[in-house]
């Protein structure tokens, strides 16, 4: 008996294809994440633009009810960036896995998807177009599009294109797309993140608009950007067959030695030659030429070879330690802050830095039994998984806060900022970081060194409190003493004038002996004399 | 109206304070942290003057700063007390040690550096009050009846004595039953005549008054003083000056329990914890008359322990000379004792240990029982004016015999008896312990 077998059929799927239909991977599950994950690829696109290259930022965010009954929001964002060419507008904005930011230098943006996924959202919620309008600062027009994606074929297309002259010296870029969204629910979340990414950015000058027209401003409180990041060659270890065998067919070198001393940092005409003698490849073979044993070959020579100089961290671009103490204040006006910036380190090839800023008492908010956790990676805050990020871990269950003479319920926050031409993330919703252990190593020993400057300050403001209450605990008897003096050595007439004269001496005296200001002891001492 | 006498204490007071408190304004004037010094009033700086055989104040100084944040407040206390004493010798007050208590007692409020309003009293018991008297009386090398404080009176004396007190003189041989009550400023006290061979003290007040009914100091021209047990700061003084202005033998006649002995070192070496008056107030001539433990037991107990040769060689260890001692007979018969005695308390045996050390109770007690009820005193040496050869006997006896006799036993054998065989006999055979 024949079964009635069903055929199987073969496609390939487009790259848009794949992520229209898993958006949930890349943050878009529902309408309220969805919103919330718009206005964060649009905003980190936004200054990708603008830090990564030396300007800095101004960056308005508008949300705009966009439909009487339906919840469409009309989200524009606008920044004074690069610009973009208008021969490249359409497949940055309509190609998925089309990019700028593949180089190794350190920027928000990695996979080229982001804003491809805004797009494709607002195709399949509201059916409308992304327009966008920009221009480079050597322009002299300024340029339009409006453009949706083909799903299938992973192609933008043009709906509407147009340019006009610049009247004035404008650049910079203005994506604006129309979503479904759920403002009500989402928006604690926006706000959340808007105030996150300002506490890093004193640099920038933030606006956001709400549907209800309200106006949050954060306004560029620092002068100074943090130093961009210069591109640099991959490192040798962050290399695997994959890159080697493309590398090998289409960089166009003439030899494979020439192939490994331009394409990665580290390399010159000695290394090159002992790793192809390690490998067993002639140097002066062509690299079209060689086998995949070869290439196999080489990949594991590159790998088993020590005595490369760790990753160039050029490419990186942190904060700095004045920025995040910048940020810290304004946002919290602690009594305390202080940050640290670690020295370059290096995981499978990828050069990092850890920064650790650190706020302690006035707005800070109260951490009930550890520190509340802000999180940062290449300058984007983290805001969701965070019960799975390694950093929180680290900070939370690896530094024993009672040494640094932390008793919770405290007002102390600890903010970690990872930069990296690789952040290890767990997904590419970018929301929660690996547990890379060079990673934690580096974490761990930048909280517990801005942990160590807290201990100091509370233990020199406990020694000073001591200080007071000692000098409080005699200057309370100052006037009790100066009566008693004044009894026995003054007449009737000179009595109070003596009574004085002895209490501010006295005062000098404590004040001089508990090293405690002369102010505070008056103000004791006054508070007793006004009861009597 | 205020005597003379009177009057001139008052302003010498008054110069005392006053030129030791312009010292501390003057600390203060060049900036310098105001410190009171004055001799250590602790047990360690007690040492027993064997010269003088009283107990003094050793050399050590204390010195009480203000800005020292554990003195601060005593600073406040002596200066809040000096001013307080300071203004009552100014308006012609007696005050007690209690009035001064409360004239001192208030209240000091304050803001806090944390803002809170806090409040403390100067003082919350008389116990501190009373310790800062104390300090200003060594601070200023006084005694409190030179400032004037009054204390209660509790001595007594008879006798044919003539004294002005305040504009009053009074004949202390014409007292009736009754008997002059010691003022507590004796110092202010001026004897104009006297008729006299020796000061008797009785620890007992009902003794006392037995002995002055029956007329025992005019039989035997004494001057006879009653302390009512412990003996007070005035009682003390006026037996000292009178002594020894007069030139006065002094006869202590106590219980014969350690706390009797106890009383009688008091008098004449002063107080452990009291050590500054001593100089003031001891008697260092005054000598135990009895009741002594070799007044009811004879000498023969003793005698049957150091022919041990351990027991002897530990306590000529103590005091040479306890194989030199003259021998004794009892006042008492066999009797007599087994009616009149007490058995010793632990408390007695304690204090026993602390007067002469543990190692004579060791030697000499005999009951396990006794033996480790002391147990927990072991190592005390005991008062170096008790390391005597007589006293070892009086106290090896007491351990043997774990016995006691209060003075009024002696009197119930017959007033008689007490009165004119047990006192004058010893007086006149020197059966004293000096
Ligand atoms: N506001 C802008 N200004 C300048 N260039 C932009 C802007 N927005 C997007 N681009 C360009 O478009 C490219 C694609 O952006 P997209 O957000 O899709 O990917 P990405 O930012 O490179 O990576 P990721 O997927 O991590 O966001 C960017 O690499 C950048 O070159
Ligand atoms: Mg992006």
């Amino acid at each position: 008996m024949l079964m009635n077998q069903t055929e199987e059929i073969y496609r390939a799927a487009s790259p848009a294809e794949f992520f229209y239909r898993y958006r949930e991977i890349a943050g878009f599950a529902n309408p309220v994440r969805a919103m919330y994950q718009t206005i964060r690829e649009l905003v980190e696109n936004a200054l990708d633009a603008t830090d990564v290259h030396g300007i800095p930022p101004d960056v308005k965010i508008t949300i705009r009810k966009a439909d009487e009954t339906q919840e469409f929001y009309q989200i524009t964002v606008e920044d004074n960036g690069i610009g973009i060419p208008p021969n490249i507008v359409p497949n940055a904005f309509g190609k998925v896995l089309f990019s700028s930011k593949y180089a190794m230098r350190q920027s928000r943006g990695m996979y080229g998807l982001g804003v491809k996924m805004v797009v494709l959202y607002a195709q399949m919620t509201t059916g409308r177009p992304v327009e966008v309008i920009t221009s480079k600062a050597n322009f002299k027009r300024i340029y339009y599009f409006k453009l949706r994606i083909d799903v299938n074929k992973n192609e933008p297309v043009i709906i509407e294109a147009g340019s006009w002259r610049k009247t004035r010296d404008w650049h910079g870029t203005i994506v604006s797309v129309t979503i479904e969204g759920d403002w009500s629910r989402a928006k604690s979340r926006i706000l959340e993140y808007i105030n996150r990414t300002a506490i890093v950015l004193p640099y920038a000058n933030i606006t956001l608009v709400t549907p209800e027209n309200e106006i949050i401003h954060y306004p560029r409180i620092v002068n100074t950007l943090p130093k961009p990041p210069v591109e640099t060659n991959p490192h040798p270890h962050g290399i695997d067959l994959e890159i080697l065998s493309g590398l090998a067919k289409n960089a166009g070198f003439n030899t494979i030695e020439e192939l490994l001393i331009k394409s990665f940092q580290g390399i010159g005409d000695v290394t090159a030659k002992t790793i192809l003698q390690n490998a067993g490849i002639d140097p002066s073979k062509k690299p079209s030429d060689l086998t995949n044993e070869e290439l196999l070959a080489l990949v594991n020579a590159i790998k088993a070879y020590d005595k490369f100089k760790p990753p160039s961290p050029k490419s990186l671009s942190p904060l700095g330690e004045e920025i995040i103490i910048a940020g810290l204040k304004r946002a919290y006006e602690p009594e305390f802050v202080t940050a640290v910036s670690r020295k370059p380190s290096a995981y499978s090839g990828h050069p990092f830095i850890v920064e650790v800023g650190l706020s302690y008492g006035g707005k800070t908010p109260i951490g009930e039994d550890k520190p509340v956790v802000l999180r940062y990676a290449n300058k984007i805050p983290l805001l969701y998984d965070e019960a799975s990020d390694m950093v929180v871990e680290v900070v939370r269950d690896e530094i024993s806060w009672d040494h640094y003479m932390i008793t919770f319920p405290a007002p102390i926050l600890v903010l970690v900022h990872v930069c990296s031409t690789k952040v290890p993330f767990k997904g590419v919703g970018k929301e929660s970081i690996a547990d890379v252990p060079e990673l934690r190593r580096e974490v761990k020993l930048a909280v517990m060194e801005a942990a160590r400057e807290l201990k100091q300050y509370i233990s020199k403001k406990m020694k000073e409190e001591e200080a007071k209450k000692k000098a409080e605990s005699i200057a309370k008897y100052i006037p009790e003493v100066a009566r008693s003096l004044a009894i026995i050595l003054a007449d009737e007439s000179t009595l109070q004038s003596f009574k004085d004269n002895i209490s501010v001496k006295l005062s000098h005296i404590v004040a001089k002996r508990t090293g405690v200001p002369l102010e505070l002891i008056q103000s004791i001492v006054k508070s007793i004399e006004a009861e009597a | 109206m205020v005597s003379t006498i009177d009057a001139s204490a008052r302003s010498k007071a008054l110069d005392i304070i006053k030129s030791s408190m312009r010292e501390l304004i003057d600390q203060i004037e060049r900036g310098e942290k105001p410190t009171l010094v004055m001799p250590k009033r602790t047990l360690t700086n007690t040492i027993y003057d064997y010269k003088h055989k009283m107990l003094l104040l050793g050399p050590e100084l204390q010195k009480r700063s203000f800005t020292d944040v554990n003195e601060a407040k005593k600073f406040m206390q002596t200066l809040l007390m000096a001013s307080i004493i300071y203004d009552a010798l100014r308006n012609n007050e007696y005050p007690t040690i209690r009035d001064l208590y409360y004239r001192g007692k208030h209240s000091i409020t304050y803001k806090s550096i944390d803002g809170k309003r806090v409040s403390e009293n100067t003082w919350d018991e008389q116990r501190e009050s009373d310790s800062v008297i104390r300090d200003l009386e060594v601070l200023l090398s006084v005694l409190r009846e030179d400032l004037l404080i009054l204390s209660k009176e509790k001595g007594k004396v008879v006798g044919n004595l003539v004294i002005r007190s305040g504009d009053d003189v009074i004949d202390l041989s014409k007292m009736g039953h009754g008997a002059y009550a010691i003022e507590p400023t004796p110092d202010l006290i001026e004897f104009v005549d006297i008729d006299a061979e020796y000061i008797l003290v009785v620890e007992k007040d009902a003794v006392f008054q037995q002995l002055h009914r029956y007329g025992f100091w005019k039989k035997n021209k004494a001057i006879l003083v009653t302390s009512a047990g412990q003996p007070d700061r005035a009682t003390r003084r006026f037996v000292r000056r009178l002594s020894e202005e007069y030139n006065l033998p002094v006869y202590i006649l106590a219980d014969s329990d350690p706390y009797g002995f106890y009383i009688y070192s008091v008098f004449k070496a002063g107080s452990i914890t009291l050590s500054y008056e001593s100089e003031r107030l001891a008697t260092p001539t005054a000598k135990f008359i009895g009741v002594m433990m070799t007044d009811i037991f004879g000498d023969s107990i003793f005698r049957k322990i150091i022919k041990d040769r351990e027991a002897r060689k530990t306590l000529e260890e103590i005091t040479p000379g306890i194989t030199d001692l003259k021998p004794k007979t009892p006042y008492l018969s066999e009797s007599e004792r087994s009616n009149f005695i007490i058995k010793a308390k632990t408390r007695d045996l304690e204090r026993a240990v602390e007067l002469i050390g543990y190692r004579v109770a060791e030697v000499c007690i005999e009951e396990k029982d006794a033996k480790n009820k002391i147990k927990k005193k072991e190592g005390l040496t005991g008062y170096p004016w008790f390391a005597t050869p007589q006293w070892v006997r009086e106290l090896c006896i007491f351990f043997n015999t774990l016995s006691k006799l209060e003075i009024e036993a002696m009197a119930s054998k017959g007033l008689k008896f007490l009165a004119d065989k047990y006192i004058p006999e010893k007086i006149s055979t020197g059966d004293w312990i000096d």
